[in-house]
């Protein structure tokens, strides 16, 4: 405090007789060189004094921050686990099915095409294009001992198994593009009286396969070769069909097979995926991939998010609306109180900034309890989930999810909502005159 | 924020206990050593200069004449008692020297300094490092204690929580109200709350204090109480006293007695002897 602005001399006092009013506005006000001292009260100290108003009023604290927080906790009890089912299905989807991959068939009547073999060279020279794998279909016959079972024969790749996300070799199967394999799907296995449908593997069937020019361009009719021999070398579970998937090169040799249906293509750059896309759509391919699932997932969950934000900005502004209310009460009844701070020597700046710190405050404290409220809620919702699923059968996980924008998002806007509701009632704070606390009833 | 108020608090007892450890429990006459910033910065003798100040209040389309040409000059060390009739102007008087009402003509110099040409922000430092003020009524916030309302003025000046608290206790002790640190102060009688506004007045060492009927809401051995304390401190550390008051009974108490009547100085008086007389004619 060696402060010895009291030694300073002072011009204007001397220069004129004038009233203060004209010499207030005079351009030569002495300068302030203790301004730099006069910090005001410190940030810790406002803070301790905001909160203790807070306390002194506690129902209306409680009740107001109560409000903030109901408004923050149902916003984050439902997008918590909006975002969540999102990141759930997605990864679900994905899951099963490679993101880089393209499925391409030639379902459309009008522009018949199949994959032979000039066709798969011509879309693997397409630019973005790694690899192609080809399935075939057609029908067929399974015959073991006294049961006949009809079946789809598949043909295809282990490479294009691998993409399918078929997992054989881990229930000891195997499957070879260039030897007699044979995958059977374990309904099948069911179906030719093996209940355990591992005890399969290993055991010689007969096979019938329904040909025709679709499938091999060499011949003029169809027909079907009977009696055909294979050792089953492994099961695809979870199958709900009977099916049997067979190397291509096999069928190629034996019958003359040389086309398919299906197909899946791989891009190695994903920036040129819409582009080998439309390539092959134009060669006359029907095309369909994952990530046109997930982005319709992602704009449908997009939408979702658009009504629950109306929703919480409806909610919201009714939490605003109470914070204001409590503001400008505790401003009514502290008139006097701030004109005690103002006449010890109170800066206006610090009433102010007492006034948007209580309001920041209630707002960062109701959001805080709001957010951790929502989302130990939707926790909560999401193990009822799991208990209920797991009576029904189904193996449910915990998603609830928030992603880290939201949080900043809520952080930003709970600082926001508290400025936003302080700058009035702590504008007028500021105003009040010291006067006000001197006045004896 | 309970637990950190908590500690704090706690920090302030510790410092507190501290301070009431046997070997600085000889306080009694050492006030003098809990003011070392006590200093004057200036070689002038007269602490506030009241130059011809006039004060007009607009009320409507009204103009009234509350102070009419005043001019006095307050020495150091001084206990000067303002007295007059109800509505004289004598707060008013107050408020102009204490930098919350400005003048309508005239200056008011505290050191040689002219409060009212510089900017409220400066008044408000001026106010809170410079002046002591004890109000008619005692006035508090309402969420603090007894002892935290007294370090006010300590934060408000940017001093932190345990240093504002410690002066405080340090007030409190001087004026005998440190038993009563952790009351709310509206629990406290008219008496006792007038001594805690005279420990915050004290907390920042101020050049003088201004009172404005500090007694006028006690009761008689209240009012004599705090005349002492106020008189001891006028005379041990020489600190200016510019007090209001309408009692008579009291005017032993001031070295100088300003008689005011209708916003003007009708009597300065000085000699003790005439003092002394004033009291037996009331
Ligand atoms: N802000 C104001 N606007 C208009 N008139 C005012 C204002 N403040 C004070 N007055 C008037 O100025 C006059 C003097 O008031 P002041 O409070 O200074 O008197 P006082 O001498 O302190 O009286 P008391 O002994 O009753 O306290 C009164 O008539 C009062 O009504
Ligand atoms: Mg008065």
């Amino acid at each position: 405090m060696k402060l010895n602005f009291f030694s300073k001399k002072n011009d204007v006092s001397l220069e004129s007789e004038a009233g203060y009013e004209k010499r207030h506005h005079a351009v030569s006000r002495p300068k302030e060189t203790w301004k730099e001292t006069h910090t005001g009260i410190s940030f810790s100290m406002i803070a301790y004094i905001s909160w203790k108003n807070l306390k002194v009023g506690k129902a209306r604290s409680i009740l107001t921050i109560g409000g903030v927080a109901l408004g923050i906790g149902i916003i984050t009890f439902l997008l918590s686990i909006g975002f969540g089912m999102q990141q759930m299905i997605v990864s679900e989807v994905t899951k099963n099915n490679p993101i880089d991959v393209i499925d391409i068939n030639n379902g459309n009547l009008d522009n018949f095409v199949s994959l032979t073999d000039d066709v798969v060279n011509k879309v693997k020279n397409i630019d973005g294009v790694k690899k192609v794998e080809r399935r075939v279909n057609t029908g067929g016959k399974i015959i073991l001992g006294e049961s006949q079972t009809d079946v789809i024969i598949y043909g295809t790749t282990s490479d294009y198994l691998d993409m399918l996300r078929v997992n054989y070799r881990d229930n000891g199967g195997s499957f070879s593009n260039d030897g007699e394999t044979a995958l059977i799907s374990d309904r099948l296995a069911n179906l030719l009286g093996f209940s355990n449908p591992y005890d399969a593997i290993g055991k010689k069937i007969v096979y019938n396969i329904a040909l025709s020019k679709e499938v091999s361009s060499s011949l003029d009719a169809e027909k079907v070769t009977d009696n055909n021999e294979i050792i089953i070398s492994g099961i695809v579970n979870n199958s709900d069909n009977t099916y049997i998937y067979l190397p291509t090169k096999m069928l190629q040799d034996k019958f003359g097979i040389d086309s398919a249906q299906d197909g899946k293509v791989v891009v190695a750059d994903m920036a040129k995926f819409d582009n080998v896309k439309q390539q092959l759509e134009q060669m006359g391919f029907v095309t369909s991939s994952i990530a046109e699932l997930i982005a319709g997932i992602n704009s449908f969950f997009s939408t979702v998010r658009v009504f629950l934000v109306v929703f919480g900005v409806i909610i919201m502004s009714i939490s605003a609306m109470g914070m204001l209310n409590t503001l400008s009460v505790s401003l009514l009844q502290r008139t006097k109180e701030i004109g005690i701070m103002k006449a010890l020597g109170t800066k206006r700046y610090d009433v102010f900034k007492m006034f948007i710190l209580e309001s920041i405050i209630i707002s960062f404290v109701g959001g805080l309890l709001g957010f951790f409220g929502g989302y130990g809620l939707a926790l909560l919702a999401n193990k009822v989930l799991i208990i209920l699923g797991k009576r029904m059968g189904t193996e449910l996980s915990y998603f609830v999810y928030v992603p880290t924008g939201f949080v900043l998002a809520i952080g930003g806007f709970v600082l926001f909502l508290g400025i936003i509701t302080g700058v009035m009632p702590a504008f007028r704070a500021a105003k009040i005159h010291a006067l006000e606390a001197l006045r004896y009833e | 924020m309970d637990e950190i108020k908590n500690k704090i608090e706690a920090g302030g007892e510790r410092i507190a206990k501290m301070n009431e450890a046997p070997t600085q429990s000889d306080e009694s006459k050492s006030d003098a050593g809990f003011f070392p910033e006590f200093e004057h910065h200036s070689n002038t003798d007269i602490v506030v200069g009241i130059k011809d100040v006039e004060k007009t209040f607009v009320l409507g389309t009204n103009k009234v004449d509350i102070l009419k040409g005043i001019n006095v000059d307050i020495k150091r060390g001084e206990f000067v008692m303002l007295m007059g009739p109800s509505g004289c102007g004598k707060s008013t008087l107050l408020h102009i020297i204490y930098g919350l009402e400005a003048p309508t003509n005239g200056t008011i110099l505290v050191e040689d300094e002219d409060i009212w040409a510089h900017s409220k922000n400066w008044r408000a430092y001026f106010r809170n490092q410079f002046i002591g003020f004890i109000p008619q009524q005692a006035f508090w916030i309402k969420s603090l204690s007894v002892i935290e309302n007294v370090a006010v003025p300590g934060f408000i000046g940017g001093r932190g929580y345990r240093e504002s608290i410690e002066r405080a206790y340090k007030t409190l002790e001087i004026v005998g109200m440190k038993d009563w640190a952790h009351y709310r102060p509206f629990d406290l009688s008219g008496g006792q709350q007038q001594k805690v506004s005279f420990a915050r007045s004290l907390l920042l060492n101020p050049k003088f204090i201004i009172a404005d009927e500090p007694t006028g809401n006690l009761d008689q051995k209240s009012g004599v109480q705090l005349m002492d304390l106020i008189k001891e401190f006028n005379e041990s550390l020489n600190i200016t006293v510019l007090m209001v008051t309408h009692n008579p009974d009291q005017v032993n108490y001031a070295s100088r007695i300003v008689k005011m009547v209708d916003g003007k100085i009708m009597d300065d008086i000085i000699d003790k002897e005439q003092i002394n007389a004033m009291k037996h004619e009331a």
